[in-house]
């Protein structure tokens, strides 16, 4: 809560109101990736611990695994961290428009690496049957890669609001007055976007998983799922409206520090990810 | 005056109140105790007054750090001692003085102070060291000679399993000896007890002999004591195990090395039939009659009596023998009943037939055990009877009030009565 | 905190035409609404107090009832599971519910004075975990209010070894409350020690180098690095034994080859920095107060906040030496043991220190300085009886025994308690405008002091003499029975000191003896403010020229006068004093976390569908997920604050959106 206004030239990398230059909310994103590293040592611990230990007649992972589709969901995540950090660029030099593609781009990049995520987890449980209680590799793989998926939803999540908060209309211009509701409905679209189009996405390739033919599952797929498609559409077609140009926003070189926290979250979740992608798929592959 | 100092401003005031605090709290020791018997340190569970070489070594190490840390609190306190009272504003005048000089430190008292802990830490660590390594097993060239005793903890009681003696179950059928509760040892000898557990964690300590260890599920702990001399030692559990983790007690017994041969001999044999004889149905009758009914113990009574006070191995050893007066009859009867209400569904007697049941305690020889209930009890005709009459208002929440409630067992007088005889013939 | 209700400060409220009704800034100063939309550091502070002395007032009536049942042996005040229940509770409540939020009460209103701040970096982030943590208790107790035979408290000790803790040992949904309970006080513990965190770090004033900020406030940043980075470890344990419960995973399944010996590590872990979250906060509160009443600097500044950080650090390495009798083996054993040996070092180093700063000094033999004093004797019997412990062949027979009852109550009350309620005592003046009287303060503290001792000291030979701790009951024939009654005299007339102090602080608090700025004649930087200090407290920021900023400030008036008048200018053209809008978004979080917890922990799987589970637990998901929207889309803007001569505001004014 300091006294000094806001210095018109920005510099990005200095808070000059705060003791050490470092601004607060960087400072605060790096103390809890700190304790959130220890969350995660927990309970890589607890697998290798687990993994050491393994009970008579457990589970081999590697009759579970498939290092292929995962090898794709990490790079598919690097990619996404790539954008992030596009993002972060963009809004410091105050081009919001770059930065919102680059903020959509490494949304849809995370939206692949969780249902990547979301078709293993089936596949292990159907397929490989592999559950969450029957054994326990199944409980802390589970519960480990579970719990980096929060960590992703939870980015795609906080990734969306940033998009949606770009659109946050500047003093002066009229769409002012409903900026709330017009955020709300804006965010909630996104979300529903996303959601429905995941559907849609598993259930296209579980269908044609399952299908002897691409014609009878695709066409399985259109019967089971044409609702959500049409969602899924209106949804994209809310957005497109949503993000009509409407006059000057209140998003500019000043929520660069916003947008940077968020990337050093998102950052961190990547980084996660190599060591868990690592200490759990790789490892059984030495 | 210095404690004039310390004392509130209003002294006729605070004078009255502390006279009153003082002689409450006076009264109230007097009335209750022996101020002295705090300090006694001789109790069964006595950590000092050790009884075997592992828990002589760990009183070793303690008293070392006694020696240690008294020395450097006398060393500490008198400087704190004599600073506090040196440097005291002594007067009102004094409290409104200019500061001292406002000096910030001293490296060299510093730095100085840092080696002595230091060095004060070593003449603890070395003994540390050693009686880790000491008390972890059981030292190499004793290996030969060591006993090994299987050890588990139940929910609330204690299996002990001799892996190297047989017991007979019928005939030529036989099985690892096992007992319950009071575990019987040889003294002299190094005993290695491997420590396992059925249910939640439980922790094995019998102070006079060995520190605790604890009993955890997936894990293969052990430890290993020795009594240095013949005795009855006190045990019980030291880890939270769950209601009545207060009751989960048991009882080392060492004897010499050729009573114990002796005591594994009659232990290895089935139980004990009372041949069949005339009935004496009524003195049986009478001995009942005179002991106080089940329902007549509060909630929580003391379950122990003097007897083990004073000579414990002897009184112990007076347990071994066979009760007098003994009826067939109703010990028959005991017999037929332990069976038809289900008691062996979950406890073992070798040579009762169907008897085979894991869940309790082997009863085999549980009339010459001192104690019942998971050493919570003596070993009484009237305490037996109280256990066996309401299990759960003995012993909150154990296993046998669930089982009586699940298969609906309900014991008449007369049933007690029977089922009371025929555990106390099982010598 | 009257003055903070003055009406003035609603002078000239205006909104901003363009602000959604929801968004709206809370503006009462008085009343309800403004304590639960509060951002103001001390007013939170205030609460954090509030909180923790009421439950350590429940926590103490339920170590006298465990007293009472121990009094005499084969006792029946209490049944079995009720003691189990009682001796849980205390140990939770003390640590989670009483030592922490006291000394997280001192962090908040004490701290941000001490580094010359006008409040902690996320005023609302500390709303939130003043909340968070309010909703944690509410969980914890919940069980007492219902039936106990498929709820009830939680009774499976304060470190609820798996497997005991099992759906298997515990049907009851006692042990989900323990978990959801602690799991909410580890957010909200974290959460303020962020913040505390970027709070030191930030906002200290110019000139308040690190090695300038006193010693309370280091002890702060090395508690709240402890938080941050050792609470971790048992959230993921409660997580995992959360799951075991109501997923049927196997983290601690033993029948599919779970290994209850992981809880352990996973708790201690976060358990023995625990034990130094309880006790440094307080070697901060001494580390104040000593230097004050010998009216002389501390001994040896660099070296106390080295060996505190040095405790911190240490204190992650040596969590095993709980576990010497889980069969670890020699080499273990032996390092964890040498490690805890090591750690003796830089505790020792503070007493000596301790001894050093009264030593040639001028000692005023006022409460706050009985309770110093008091600290220092206690926190060394505490301190070497832990040595003791060290040594793990003698551990062997004093792990849980009531010989360590005695060492860590030693630690415990004679440390943290001690100094906290010396902390009371020390920055009543500060905090209220009055001064505690020295006759009932002193009065108190030795009928606490003594009641202390009686009730404690004994246990060492009840331990020594083998009494297992956890034990409803004991026989007549084990040698236990002096003991217990003299220690269980010794709980009354330490409940009855209790009593005396906290009568005297309500009395206080009502109509006590009104004071001047600086009562004390005091060294730090927090008592060159007036009493109670206003909302915005610094008037202007000071800037620092020594480590005893206020000591230096009283030594050298002019030069800082006239500095301070230049720097009031400055910042006046800056636009005054920028102040936080209050929210109520942060409380709002909190509920949502509330009906989310309740939704996990008190509807299990066997007495509630699915469905009304998932219902409850998505509500309160939704709830918690408007509030932190809400809270974000509100934006971190303020009010800027002109104030008169008589530092009065003259003027408010809606200060730009800083993002």
């Amino acid at each position: 809560m300091s006294s000094q206004a806001a210095t018109l030239t920005i510099d990005h990398h200095h808070d000059p109101s705060t003791s050490t230059g470092i601004p607060n909310k960087k400072l605060l994103m790096w103390a809890f990736l700190a304790s959130d590293c220890m969350f995660f040592g927990a309970l890589i611990s607890t697998h290798l611990v687990y993994r050491l230990h393994p009970p008579a007649g457990g589970l081999d992972p590697k009759q579970i695994f498939s290092p292929e589709l995962t090898s794709f969901s990490t790079f598919i995540l690097l990619m996404s961290s790539l954008m992030m950090a596009l993002a972060v660029t963009a809004i410091q030099k105050g081009n919001v428009k770059s930065c919102r593609w680059s903020l959509l781009t490494t949304i849809f990049f995370g939206m692949i690496f969780l249902g990547c995520q979301v078709f293993e987890f089936t596949e292990f449980v159907e397929v490989k049957h592999m559950t969450i209680s029957n054994s326990l590799l199944g409980t802390t793989f589970f519960t480990l890669t579970g719990t980096h998926g929060c960590h992703v939803a939870i980015g795609v999540l906080w990734l969306s609001l940033m998009y949606v908060r770009s659109f946050k209309p500047a003093a002066g211009n009229p769409w002012q007055k409903s900026w709330l509701s017009h955020q709300l409905l804006h965010a909630g679209t996104l979300i529903v976007a996303l959601l429905a189009t995941l559907k849609v996405v598993l259930s296209l390739v579980f269908a044609l998983r399952d299908a002897a033919t691409f014609a009878a599952g695709f066409g399985h797929f259109i019967a089971s799922d044409f609702l959500f498609i049409v969602i899924a559409l209106l949804a994209y077609g809310g957005l497109v409206w949503f993000a009509r140009p409407r006059g000057a926003v209140q998003f500019d070189e000043m929520n660069a520090i916003d947008v940077e926290s968020m990337g050093l979250y998102w950052h961190f979740v990547d980084i996660v990810w190599i060591v868990i992608f690592t200490a759990v798929y790789l490892l059984e592959y030495i | 005056m210095f404690l004039k100092s310390l004392l509130p401003t209003s002294r006729a005031e605070f004078n009255r109140w502390t006279r009153a605090v003082l002689a409450v709290s006076g009264l109230a020791l007097l009335a209750g105790c022996k101020f002295t018997d705090i300090w006694r340190m001789d109790g069964h569970q006595s950590t000092l007054d050790v009884a075997g070489p592992v828990a002589l070594a760990q009183r070793h190490v303690f008293y070392v750090t006694c020696w240690v840390t008294f020395t450097i609190f006398i060393l500490v306190g008198s400087t704190l001692a004599y600073a506090t009272l040196k440097f005291r504003a002594r007067s009102s005048d004094d409290q409104h003085a200019p500061p001292p000089p406002q000096s910030h430190g001293n490296p060299l008292v510093e730095l100085s102070l840092i080696a002595l802990s230091v060095g004060a830490l070593v003449i603890i660590a070395v003994p540390t060291l050693k009686g880790i390594w000491y008390t972890y097993d059981v030292p190499v060239q004793q290996k030969g000679e060591a006993l090994e005793v299987n050890a588990t903890g139940y929910q609330w009681w204690w299996r002990f399993e001799y892996p190297t003696e047989e017991a007979t179950v019928s005939g030529t059928v036989k099985m690892p000896l096992v007992t319950a509760n009071e575990l019987v040892i040889p003294a002299g000898r190094p005993i290695r007890i491997n420590l396992r557990t059925n249910d939640v964690i439980h922790s094995f300590w019998v102070p006079k002999l060995a520190g605790k260890v604890d009993m955890i599920p997936n894990r293969a702990n052990f430890l290993w004591l020795e009594a240095s001399q013949p005795g009855y030692f006190w045990g019980q559990c030291a880890e939270f195990c769950g209601d009545s983790h207060a009751v989960m007690r048991f009882r080392v017994i060492a004897l010499p090395a050729k009573e114990f041969s002796e005591w594994l001999e009659q232990q290895s044999k089935p139980a004990r039939d009372v041949e069949p004889g005339p009935t004496h149905g009524a003195v049986a009758k009478a001995q009942f009659a005179s002991l106080r009914l089940p329902d007549d113990f509060r909630p929580n009574e003391t379950g122990v009596t003097g007897r083990f006070e004073i000579d414990p191995l002897n009184a112990w050893r007076s347990q071994q023998m066979p009760n007098k007066g003994e009826d067939p009859a109703l010990i028959a009867k005991g017999r037929q009943l332990f069976q038809t209400k289900t008691c062996i569904a979950c406890h073992t007697v070798r040579g009762v037939l169907g008897a085979q049941g894991i869940t309790g305690p082997d009863l085999t020889h549980v009339g010459a055990r001192t104690t019942i209930a998971g050493g919570l009890l003596e070993n009484t005709p009237e305490e037996l009877r109280r256990w066996i009459h309401n299990p759960g208002a003995v012993k909150p929440g154990n296993k046998m009030a669930v089982g009586f409630l699940q298969n609906n067992i309900h014991l008449q007088p007369d049933e007690e009565v029977a089922l009371v005889s025929f555990l106390e013939s099982l010598k | 905190m009257d003055a903070l209700a003055k009406p003035a400060f609603l002078t000239k409220e205006e909104k901003p035409a363009a602000k959604p009704r929801l968004l709206a800034h809370p503006t009462a100063k008085t009343g309800l609404m403004s304590w639960l939309t509060t951002v103001d550091h001390k007013r939170i502070g205030f609460l954090y107090g509030f909180f923790a002395l009421f439950f350590f007032l429940v926590g103490g009536f339920e170590a006298l009832l465990i007293r009472t049942q121990l009094m005499v042996p084969n006792n029946t005040v209490l049944t079995a599971q009720q003691y189990n229940t009682m001796f849980t509770m205390h140990g939770t409540t003390m640590i989670f519910l009483a030592i922490m939020p006291l000394s997280a009460a001192f962090f908040n209103f004490i701290m941000p004075l001490q580094i010359g701040a006008r409040d902690v970096a996320f005023p609302r982030l500390n709303a939130f975990s003043l909340w968070t943590f309010v909703a944690g208790a509410i969980i914890l107790n919940i069980g007492w209010f219902l039936p106990a035979a498929t709820h009830g408290a939680p009774n499976d000790g304060w470190f609820g070894y798996a497997p005991l803790t099992s759906k298997m040992f515990t049907p009851q949904h006692s042990t989900d409350y323990w978990v959801m309970g602690l799991q909410l006080l580890g957010v909200a513990s974290i959460a303020a020690s962020l913040n505390f965190i970027v709070t030191i770090i930030n906002l200290r004033a110019p000139g308040m180098t690190m090695m300038r900020l006193p010693v309370f406030t280091w002890m702060t940043l090395v508690t709240a690095f402890l938080i941050v980075l050792s609470f971790p470890a048992i959230t993921i344990a409660l997580v995992e034994l959360m799951m075991d419960r109501n997923f049927n995973t196997n983290f601690f399944e033993v029948s599919n080859g779970g290994m209850p010996i992981l809880w352990q590590h996973l708790f201690w872990v976060f358990g023995h920095p625990e034990v130094y979250i309880l006790i440094l906060p307080a070697m901060g509160i001494i580390s104040e107060i000593l230097p004050t009443f010998a009216r002389k600097p501390l001994f040896g500044y660099p070296i106390v906040v080295f060996s505190g950080a040095c405790i911190g650090f240490l204190g992650f390495g040596v969590w095993s030496h709980h576990m010497f009798t889980t069969g670890m083996g020699t080499v273990a054993t032996a390092a964890f043991a040498m490690a805890t040996m090591a750690i003796a070092v830089p505790t020792g180093v503070k007493i000596f220190n301790w001894i050093g700063t009264i030593w040639g000094g001028h000692l005023q033999m006022r409460t706050p300085m009985m309770f110093a004093l008091g600290f220092v004797w206690m926190f060394m019997i505490g301190g070497f009886s832990g040595v003791m412990h060290a040594a793990a062949p003698a551990d062997a027979q004093q792990q849980d025994s009531y010989f360590v009852i005695a060492h860590f109550h030693y630690v415990l009350i004679g440390g943290s308690l001690f100094a906290l309620l010396g902390g009371i005592h020390y920055w009543f003046p500060l905090m209220f405008g009055r001064k505690v009287s020295e006759f009932w303060g002193k009065l108190s503290f030795w009928i606490i002091f003594a009641g202390f001792n009686i009730t404690f000291f004994p246990m060492h030979f009840l331990g020594l003499n083998g009494m297992p701790r956890r034990t409803f009951t004991y026989d007549p024939n084990m040698g236990w029975n002096t003991a217990n009654f003299v220690s269980t005299i010794g709980a009354y007339i330490l409940g009855l000191g209790i009593f005396i102090y906290f009568a005297t602080m309500v009395y206080t608090y009502l109509s006590g003896e009104r004071v001047g700025r600086d009562v004390w004649d005091a060294r730090t930087l927090e008592w060159s403010l007036p009493n109670p200090p206003p909302e915005y407290n610094y008037r202007v920021i000071p800037t620092v020229h020594a480590r005893d900023a206020w000591w230096y400030e009283k030594n050298n008036p002019e030069e800082l006068a006239q500095e301070r008048a230049e720097h009031a200018k400055a910042e006046a053209a800056h636009g005054g004093i920028h102040m936080p809008f209050a929210s109520i978004w942060p409380f709002v979080t909190s509920v949502g976390i509330l009906i989310g917890a309740i939704g996990v922990s008190a509807l299990g799987p066997d007495n509630a569908t699915t469905a009304t589970r998932l219902t409850v637990v998505l509500s309160g998901a939704v709830v918690m997920f408007l509030g932190i929207y809400f809270w974000a889309l509100e934006g971190n803007e303020g009010y800027h604050l002109h104030l008169d001569e008589n530092g009065e505001p003259a003027e408010e004014e809606i200060a730009a959106d800083h993002h």
